[in-house]
């Protein structure tokens, strides 16, 4: 089972005996969140709420996605994954990482594509469920596109 | 443990459900497939035997086939184990492993088996290719750009349907002909030849309106002095229209458009909308030199707050450069030439650093 917040919100999940999904926070070196292409993105995550529950694994990338009335496509620009108990325990329950940003795609508000960049924190557990955190910014300054 | 739903939203690769759930039926149902094959092919490979009733003591054997029909009757086995097979280790591959996960994994198979990536292609993600937008020089200025007119596959589409089509119709005539000579009048076949006639007709009559349209305006020529464009900068650009009509106008404009793929139930559509449109030049009541064409220079600014080109699987946004033209007897006619628009910071950029890691 899966559960995803974004914008750093607030953790959700099914109530019942399930233990409660933890809340992960990732803040910007940037405060607008905005960016240009070629920028260094640094980024200072926590995660709270894990309740004495072993991580399994760390999942840490940035990547554009696409929105709109198309299928989505994804682009994967930086990924860590972390999976021994040592490495796990240099990164949870906090950390930070910088990436710089490629120069496309840039951030895109169109009327049927629409193209944003984030920053997803995955954290599997040891009983098979698993918790996504996506925080959104913005890279280069194209203006939203309306019909003409 | 939450059980699965039954009836859950699902568009195209979409899911709003578990994963987990997902593949696991996603893996049963290709595992279902291999299964009917390994069924199907021993039973055919081992051959049937059949048991009679009213005789107990004969079993009657069937076996033995020639090669074209051991061919024959594997295919389908074949086909089951190959669709299954491949499906079920695709399930296996990606099991357990996030979108995300997925998605590095597949670019890193893509980069390591690109022998020597060109360092246009390297440095510009998710941008087009601009290899056949360049291929061309051009006669004053450096690129000649390629032509993609809807016309032309019109046209292609008329003469395939009017081929096929009247092909069927010399078919049903050579029938009628022959019992027509054999003395014989067959009146349910000429009833029916006579609407394939007419569709024939039609077809072919449309084909020749959309070959003359598209060859009596004469050909559109355009080049640029550069390529790709950079928002904010300032090319050349040179159109040739030939054609020994009068033009009542001609508009020379600059276009971005989107384009969606989507799937709606089983069809796969594509959507394609103009969402910026940047005026030229344009010219009023214009007559080319007899035997020669109209030749214009004008300038082209990139607006500088531009998108760039954009493509991936199934979203894409493209600029072109749009030849509106209205001649004086003639239906007015659209040419369509493609160009790639990267951004300020993709201009002359090398190659960007990546990075896919698993740590331990």
């Amino acid at each position: 089972m899966n559960a995803a917040d974004s914008h750093a919100g607030t953790a959700y999940g099914p109530a019942g005996s399930t233990p409660p999904f933890p809340r992960m926070e990732l803040r910007f070196g940037h405060p607008g969140r905005r960016y240009e292409p070629g920028e260094w993105v640094t980024a200072e995550y926590t995660i709270d709420g894990l309740n004495g529950e072993r991580p399994r694994a760390l999942e840490r990338s940035a990547l554009w996605y696409t929105e709109g009335k198309g299928e989505e496509d994804l682009g994967v620009h930086f990924f860590e994954r972390f999976l021994t108990p040592e490495t796990i325990d240099r990164v949870v329950p906090e950390g930070t990482f910088a990436l710089q940003l490629p120069p496309s795609p840039l951030s895109y508000e169109g009327v049927i594509v629409k193209i944003r960049w984030c920053i997803r924190l995955r954290i599997f557990f040891e009983s098979g469920r698993d918790h996504v955190s996506e925080h959104v910014f913005t890279v280069g300054r194209v203006p939203p596109s309306i019909l003409p | 443990m939450r059980l699965p739903r039954f009836f859950t939203k699902k568009r195209g690769h979409r899911r709003t459900d578990s994963h987990a759930w997902g593949s696991f039926a996603e893996g049963l149902f290709y595992a279902l497939l291999v299964g009917a094959g390994v069924v199907f092919g021993l039973l055919l490979v081992t051959g049937a035997v059949t048991y009679a009733p009213a005789d107990p003591d004969s079993v009657v054997l069937q076996r033995g086939y020639e090669w074209w029909m051991w061919l024959l009757t594997l295919l389908m086995p074949v086909a089951l184990l190959a669709f299954g097979g491949s499906g079920l280790v695709r399930v296996v591959r990606t099991w357990g492993k996030s979108q995300e996960h997925r998605a590095a994994a597949s670019r890193t198979v893509i980069l390591e088996g690109l022998a020597g990536p060109s360092a246009g292609a390297a440095s510009r993600p998710a941008i087009p290719s601009c290899d056949n937008l360049e291929n061309s020089p051009g006669i004053v200025l450096r690129y000649r750009l390629p032509l993609e007119s809807p016309e032309n596959w019109s046209l292609v589409g008329f003469g395939l349907f009017a081929l096929l089509w009247n092909a069927v119709v010399v078919v049903l005539a050579v029938g009628v002909g022959a019992d027509l000579i054999g003395g014989t009048t067959d009146w349910l076949l000429i009833g029916l030849l006579v609407p394939f006639v007419v569709v024939g007709v039609v077809g072919v009559a449309l084909f020749v309106r959309s070959l003359v349209l598209s060859t009596s305006v004469g050909p559109t020529h355009v080049e640029i002095s550069d390529h790709p464009l950079v928002p904010g900068r300032r090319y050349d650009v040179r159109l040739g229209q030939g054609g020994a009509h009068l033009f009542r106008s001609i508009d020379l404009g600059l276009e971005m458009e989107e384009t969606a793929t989507f799937r709606q139930g089983t069809d796969t559509r594509t959507q394609r909308i103009v969402v910026r449109r940047v005026p030229v030049s344009g010219w009023q009541l214009v007559q080319p030199v007899p035997g020669g064409i109209f030749e214009a220079r004008v300038p082209l600014t990139i607006p500088a707050d531009a998108m760039h080109s954009f493509s991936s699987e199934n979203n894409a946004v493209q600029w072109r450069i749009v030849v509106r033209a209205q001649p004086d007897r003639w239906p007015e006619f659209i040419r369509v030439f493609p160009v790639v628009v990267i951004p300020v910071k993709a201009a002359g950029a090398g190659a960007f650093p990546e990075s896919v890691e698993a740590m331990g």
